[in-house]
């Protein structure tokens, strides 16, 4: 499943590449990639993903301690949602979804994404509900092991003094490998490409725009 | 002045030429470390890490290697982001060799400094932060970098 994905990944890669004059661009239907789930909203409300129907939809995954990846993806996404028009803005709605729900709670994610634009979705749950949509996307993510990091520098240059548990879990952020996939998906929830932050924007910006009009 | 202290004289010249010339080729093969605009990117608050890039240039005759980076900022390690299959991972570089007349860029997806345990006293946008290079053959190089949010 993984190796079709990556081939689906490859093909929309290269396809683009090759027909960047073409206007219209066949995004056919990516079967078995997405599909409905429930989640928690930043504010802490259950959502259903179908609550999303009649928008064009550009998911990705991450997560708040990310550094180098996620806010460079976010960064990415704000072009991209920046090219758009308020009228096409208000037919699009960019999704985050957390792969770190532990310690990515809705107030967390809500600031974070709050600093790129104010308009994306910051998507966590249950780590049942999260390990579901990271399935139901043939996403993977994985913590990264303690033992990478000699331990030199894990020694503590700001020694504190744990208050409660609160304080001690989120001083025990940790890393993760994830997917980086950017999932564009159609009015009726459908997954109609794959791309990357590699994508240049302006050809992005044409397919969500092509989605918008169907 | 004879003979003898004439060639005395002539061998200590020839001598003293010959030192500073070994000298001058030795200091050819010396590395030099240069830094170029090296930056921190301020994170959202609830963030527990953040990301450092810049450029560390070698423009010396020699290679050197980059062995250790420590801040005042926190804890800090050289990593590396790689595009697998669609999944990005980051790998610790515990050192690295850079090359006569190369550099090493650091920048988003590829090598970056990972700071984690952040000092929330130096963490203030506009601020600067203090970082070591320690490179075996130049010693440990001190720069102050800027503190600043990438959105
Ligand atoms: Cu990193």
């Amino acid at each position: 499943m993984l190796n079709k994905l990556a081939t689906l990944a490859f093909i929309s890669l290269f396809s683009c590449s090759s027909f960047i004059v073409t206007a219209e661009q066949t995004l056919p239907v990516l079967s078995g990639v997405g599909g409905d789930f429930s989640a928690m909203d930043t504010n802490g409300e259950a959502v259903e993903f179908n609550h999303y129907a009649g928008k064009v939809v550009v998911l990705a995954f991450g997560y708040t301690n990310c550094a180098d990846i996620c806010p460079f993806t976010l960064g990415y996404l704000k072009r991209l949602y920046g090219g758009l028009s308020a009228n096409e803005q208000q037919k699009t709605r960019i999704i985050f979804v957390t792969i770190d729900p532990e310690y990515d709670t809705p107030g967390h994610l809500k600031s974070f994404i709050g600093h790129f634009n104010k308009d994306f979705v910051g998507l966590s749950g249950s780590q049942e509900q999260i390990d579901y949509i990271v399935s139901l996307y043939q996403a993977e993510y994985n913590r990264l092991s303690v033992l990478n990091i000699p331990t030199q520098n894990i020694r503590r240059v700001n020694p504190k003094l744990f208050a409660d548990d609160e304080q001690a879990k989120e001083d025990n952020a940790s890393l993760y490998s994830h997917t980086v996939t950017l999932y564009l998906i159609d009015k009726q929830g459908l997954t109609r490409s794959l791309e990357y932050t590699g994508t240049p924007v302006e050809q992005f910006i044409k397919k969500i725009q092509q989605l918008i009009n169907e | 002045m004879n003979n003898l202290s004439m060639l005395k004289i002539v061998f200590i010249m020839l001598s003293v030429l010959m030192l500073a010339s070994a000298g001058n080729s030795n200091a050819d093969k010396q590395p030099n470390i240069e830094t170029e605009s090296f930056w921190i990117v301020l994170p959202p608050e609830v963030a527990r890490h953040t990301a450092g890039y810049g450029i560390i240039k070698n423009t010396g005759e020699a290679s050197d290697t980059l062995l250790k980076i420590t801040s005042n900022a926190g804890a800090v390690m050289l990593h590396k982001t790689e595009i697998q299959s669609g999944k990005a991972r980051m790998t610790h570089i515990p050192n690295i060799v850079i090359e006569a007349h190369s550099e090493l860029v650091l920048k988003p997806m590829s090598f970056h400094l990972m700071f984690s345990d952040l000092s929330p006293v130096i963490f203030i946008d506009g601020s600067k932060a203090t970082l070591f290079l320690e490179f075996e053959q130049s010693g440990i190089i001190k720069i102050n970098i800027l503190i600043r949010p990438n959105w």
